[in-house]
């Protein structure tokens, strides 16, 4: 029996490779928990890796980044909800509010200095035919990755261009449509076939089912909702309809005052397009049933209504319409009140009866929700589970499967159906996520310290009101390099992981000593999941109670102090990219 | 101002120095608190924070490792009305007080100041207390003075404020001769003294350290004549102020510098500072040149009661842990009054020396240190052992060192190893820093902790067989309970293969460290 040979707690490990790809539900729950931004993008997008090219400078490898994942920099950069921004550890580590992800995207994507070429392949020709219905982002989305992985992709479009609501929903002034154009050029570049103006029917669907290998349904949702308002039957008009005509340049002008009813994003950009074309003085208001928190506009966009005099009337609901004999119109609703909700239950809406609000209204708009066109589904598919059809070959993704929803979100799902159908065209699952590992050599040396972690981020700037209405201008103006670096400084950029090799740690406590913030910790025991994921750690106060010294990644700033403190060289930095990597069995 | 993520390429002990060094001690006093930043300027005046909250050390700079008995009892007289009556004896020839409180800074500097004694560059980014092997002026190997050369390059590197703000800090000490005394190769720059074609002059190496990451020293010349050394001294100096690394303090000594660029390119930086200024490079030779000095073996450094050139005997005071009472250090200055020339000496083992004793008076004085508490033979042995303060005051500390000390000291005290007590020393330091030099000692102890099933113990890392040209091997990591133990275990099979009077060190190079592994772990 040898001699001081010591028992010793195990080693906590958060990967199942040093280097390397690890594609275990270890490596993932790693990954997701230490980037939380990532993990809350629907598409999934590298966000520290991009903004810290940004930091850096490189704007045109921010851009590239970017386009791996998300085929809209661009687009997105501009009207994405922003689900990763809610994710952000400075929302819990800051008081200054999330890292402004979304106006970095785009101002990498603003900022290109080279001509972008298309992404390249992931695999050679397959030969495999796949026909898309709908040109929108769910459908290009799709297209792109197809055509990525080797098949040779049509994309089929109803209207005379191609972008679905990027062109038709959403107004100019909010996305410039050389951007879109731009974007989507660089698709077709990597091989994807679009046609327009091909208006697809059910038997048309059969056919392709028939004709291609494949074929995806992202349609979207064409179908307006609308309710009854008495007195209005013929004189409402449908939100995306409104949107359509006015973005196709057909809708020039809007009659006297302008009630908008609805709360969102069509809602709004009703609202703000017919500010731009209608009457000098006349009155925009928009008119929602639930409160302004409830509503999809951020902050900049209740900004730029407040500054183009667009009233927002909260917790009413239409009434009647009435004609005075003067030919003015006036919208009667009715106060209501929305019921404490459970939680995750939409809340419920309660009228107060015998309310009334009026509102001047000449033009009413009712922007309250699209549907699907339900007819596009051949005969007989009773199931789409995951986008998967239950007819062979058939799937669907997008608005069309889940109904109106997100942009990011319809990449998203365009994104993932590619990868399924890859997996039924080719037999197998080629395309694996994982977690990219590689230890740097920098000395932990990120180029943050403190000071990034709390400064003030500045706006977005904001175009004069004055000068919004003059061509369908842009309102943000985007970010300047320097509001731009000074935004992307602030990122914890959390793909850099640090950490402690238990067994050359002699308990020191220098890191301790060194570091910023509360970021590293005595750990007295730690409890994994079934995985090896730690998931609770017990703190200890006593050295000797400390069974492990610890780096809270969800504190860490990525200032390196610790890695270079460290007398033993204990401390490592890995940088940690999540991402799809090609299968190695292939 | 927004802030970019450029890569800024300055520590915040950088951006601490550029906001000014200059600190007034008798306002901080009156406001009784040191901030952060300023703790970091009082550095270069020899101020650290303790462990303790509200306590102090204070570094005394002894140039060249001697004082005179005036300024000795000065140094007893501060320690006991500010410093808790505590004196320390470092491992570069520096004394220390510990239990300082800010209100007192002032105070003690201005009272040590009275006789000629200072805190000033006792710490801080730059020239550090130049040292000098302890024998220097008499020893019969020396081939030249080193410390009139120390004393020299502090008063004329410590003049110069350009100097002021280097990297990190810097070490410099003479050895007289190449026996290397004062251990050049785990310093900055080492300079030993040597002839060549009749001149005296020093072999000049650079870039040695211990802390973290070891090096060991490279030649820079082989010979520069005497007169140069203060010139060289301050080209290497104006080298590591610009090419030392300012954002990672961890990596900017000049052990770094060296060992990055490589000595060549090194040679020319000093080389061309010394053109630019205006120096003689006259007589220099980069080869090493035919001087190899006495043998380690047979240094008069390690005989107990050296006998100098002049006749007369040097007398040790061994100072266990480097720790001494004002009171004792105050009767040693007398002591050196009555028997030695005034002077008491400082030595890298944390000891004092008396110097210039009359052989009729050897013994008297023997008595008079033993009647103190103190031994006065056996330096340089295994009893003999160099500790850091570690958790006692030292805030980077991470174990308690002394309670090591009292167990190992114990243990080689025992009639077992009477007769190899002086077959090695034995370096105890509390943490990576290496304030004690663990890997040049024959058995060598770095504090660490050890992980348990839960929690932590105290532990060590114990290297055997180092010397200041090659460092030691790592024989394995031990809790402090069996540490005694393995101390056992090694001397034991070091018995057991020790060839007649052998240093443990030549010994561990002969057999190799595994022998004393499977000594140790019980393996076959």
């Amino acid at each position: 029996m040898a001699r001081f040979k010591y028992n010793k707690a195990a080693k906590p490990l958060e990967s199942t490779v040093e280097t390397g790809i690890g594609t275990s539900a270890l490596d993932l729950k790693t990954i997701a928990k230490a980037i939380p931004c990532q993990e809350a993008c629907p598409a999934k997008t590298n966000v520290p890796a991009y903004i810290e090219a940004i930091a850096r400078g490189e704007d045109d490898k921010a851009y590239r980044i970017n386009q791996e994942d998300n085929i809209f920099p661009g687009v997105l950069g501009r009207i994405c909800t922003r689900v990763c921004e809610d994710a952000c550890r400075h929302k819990w580590t800051n008081v200054e509010g999330p890292v402004q992800i979304c106006h970095l995207k785009r101002y990498a994507a603003d900022n290109i200095k080279e001509k972008q070429s298309a992404m390249p392949p992931w695999f050679g020709p397959t030969g495999k035919k796949i026909m898309v219905i709908g040109a929108g982002p769910a459908g290009l989305s799709a297209a792109r990755d197809l055509s990525r992985m080797g098949h040779q992709v049509t994309v089929v479009e109803k209207a005379p261009a191609p972008g679905g609501m990027l062109v038709d929903g959403i107004p100019a002034f909010r996305l410039p449509r050389d951007i879109v154009s731009a974007e989507i050029a660089l698709i077709e570049q990597g091989g994807v076939e679009i046609r327009t103006d091909v208006h697809v029917t059910q038997t048309m669907v059969d056919d392709y089912c028939n004709a291609y290998d494949a074929v995806l349904l992202a349609a979207g949702t064409t179908v307006t909702n609308s309710i009854a308002i008495p007195g209005a039957e013929d004189r409402q008009i449908s939100g995306l309809d409104f949107m359509r005509g006015y973005n196709r340049g057909e809708v020039t002008a809007v009659r006297g005052n302008v009630v908008v009813v609805g709360g969102g994003f069509t809602a709004v950009d009703c609202a703000r397009a017919a500010r731009r074309v209608g009457e000098k003085d006349a009155l925009v208001s928009i008119a929602y049933r639930r409160t302004e928190a409830s509503m999809a506009a951020d902050k900049n966009e209740f900004q730029a209504m407040a500054e183009e005099e667009i009233a927002i009337r909260t917790l009413l609901s239409p009434l009647r319409f009435e004609l005075n004999d003067r030919g003015a119109g006036t919208l009667v609703l009715q106060r209501n009140l929305v019921a404490d909700g459970t939680l995750g239950v939409k809340a419920k809406i309660v009228p107060l009866e015998g309310s009334e609000v009026r509102i001047p209204c000449d033009t009413l708009i009712v922007a309250i929700g699209q549907k699907r066109d339900e007819s596009l589904l051949p005969f007989g598919v009773d199931s789409e589970e995951d986008g998967k059809t239950s007819k062979p070959g058939l799937f669907v993704s997008g608005d069309f499967k889940g109904g109106s929803a997100d942009v990011i979100s319809a990449v998203a799902s365009g994104k993932n159906v590619a990868r399924l159908m890859d997996e039924y065209l080719m037999g197998k699952r080629r395309l694996m996520r994982g977690v990219k590992y590689e230890v740097t050599d920098c000395d932990g040396e990120t180029g943050r310290y403190r000071d990034h972690d709390i400064q003030f981020p500045l706006p977005m700037p904001m175009a004069p009101v004055a000068q919004r209405f003059e061509n369908n201008a842009e309102v943000e103006t985007g970010f300047t390099q320097l509001i731009a670096q000074n935004a992307a400084a602030r990122c914890y950029l959390c793909h850099y992981k640090f950490e402690i090799d238990q067994d050359k740690c002699i308990h020191c406590n220098w890191c301790i000593e060194a570091s910023p913030r509360d970021c590293i910790k005595k750990a007295a025991r730690i409890f994994y999941d079934a995985d090896g994921f730690p998931t609770k750690v017990f703190e200890a106060e006593r050295n000797q109670d400390a069974t492990y010294i610890y780096i809270d990644n969800d504190e860490c700033i990525r200032c390196g102090k610790c890695l270079r403190v460290c007398p033993t060289e204990a401390i490592r930095m890995r940088k940690l990219e999540a991402g799809d990597c090609v299968k190695c069995d292939d | 101002m927004p802030k970019n993520l450029i890569f800024k390429r300055r520590s915040e002990d950088e951006d601490i120095k550029a906001s000014g060094m200059y600190l007034d001690f008798d306002e901080m006093g009156k406001k009784g608190v040191m901030s952060s930043a300023d703790s970091s300027i009082a550095k270069w005046y020899g101020i650290y924070k303790s462990r303790q909250p509200g306590q102090h050390m204070a570094r005394i700079v002894i140039p060249g490792g001697v004082v005179t008995s005036e300024q000795a009892k000065n140094i007893a007289a501060v320690s006991e009305k500010y410093g808790q009556g505590i004196i320390n004896v470092t491992t570069r020839q520096a004394l220390q007080f510990h239990w300082l409180k800010v209100p007192n800074l002032a105070d003690v500097m201005r009272e040590l100041f009275e006789y000629g004694n200072s805190t000033r560059h006792g710490c801080g980014d730059v020239t550090r207390n130049v040292t000098a092997c302890p024998l220097a002026e008499t020893c019969p190997a020396a081939r030249i003075n080193a410390r009139k050369w120390a004393r020299k390059t502090a008063d004329v590197l410590g003049a110069q404020r350009d100097l002021d703000d280097l990297p990190r800090k810097f070490k410099i000490n003479y050895s007289g001769c190449r026996a290397d005394c004062a251990q050049p190769h785990i310093n900055c720059v080492g300079l030993s003294g040597v002839v060549y074609k009749g001149q005296p002059g020093f072999k000049v190496v650079i870039g040695g350290g211990m802390g973290w990451k070891p090096f060991v020293a490279q030649p820079l010349f082989g010979f520069i004549p005497e007169a140069s050394a203060v010139d060289v001294c301050r080209a290497v100096a104006l080298l590591f102020r610009e090419h030392g690394d300012r954002f990672n303090r961890a990596k900017s000594r000049l052990k770094f510098v060296v060992h990055r660029n490589g000595i060549d390119f090194c040679r020319d930086v000093v080389l061309q500072n010394l053109l630019s200024e205006g120096k003689s490079q006259e007589g220099f030779v980069v080869e090493d040149i035919d001087d190899e000095g006495t043998s380690y073996e047979e240094r008069p450094l390690l005989q107990d009661t050296p006998k100098g050139t002049d006749g007369l005997f040097t007398v040790r005071v061994i100072i266990p842990k480097g720790e001494l009472p004002f009171r004792k250090f105050y009767e040693l200055a007398k002591l050196s009054e009555q028997y030695g020339d005034q002077r008491l000496y400082t030595s890298n083992r944390q000891n004092l020396e008396m110097h210039g004793v009359e052989s009729r008076d050897v013994s008297n004085l023997k008595f008079a240190i033993h009647n103190l508490g103190f031994e006065t033979d056996g330096s340089f042995s295994l009893r003999d052992i160099v500790t850091c303060v570690g958790t006692t005051y030292c805030p980077k500390a991470v174990t308690e060192t002394r309670v090591l000390f009292d167990r190992i000291h114990r243990l080689v005290s025992r009639d077992t190893y009477r007769g190899i007590l002086s077959s090695g020393i034995i370096n105890i330091t509390g943490c990576p820093n290496s304030c004690s030099p663990y890997r040049i000692a024959d058995i060598g102890f770095r504090g660490m902790r050890i992980r348990e099933e839960e929690g932590s113990v105290e532990g060590y890392e114990v290297l055997l067989g180092g010397s200041q040209t090659s460092f030691g091997e790592k024989l394995g990591e031990f809790k402090l309970c069996d540490c005694e133990e393995v101390v056992t275990l090694v001397l034991d099979a070091f018995m057991m293969v020790r060839r007649d009077d052998e240093f443990l060190t030549r010994c561990v190079q002969r057999v190799g460290i595994e022998y004393f592994r499977r000594a140790v772990y019980g393996e076959v």
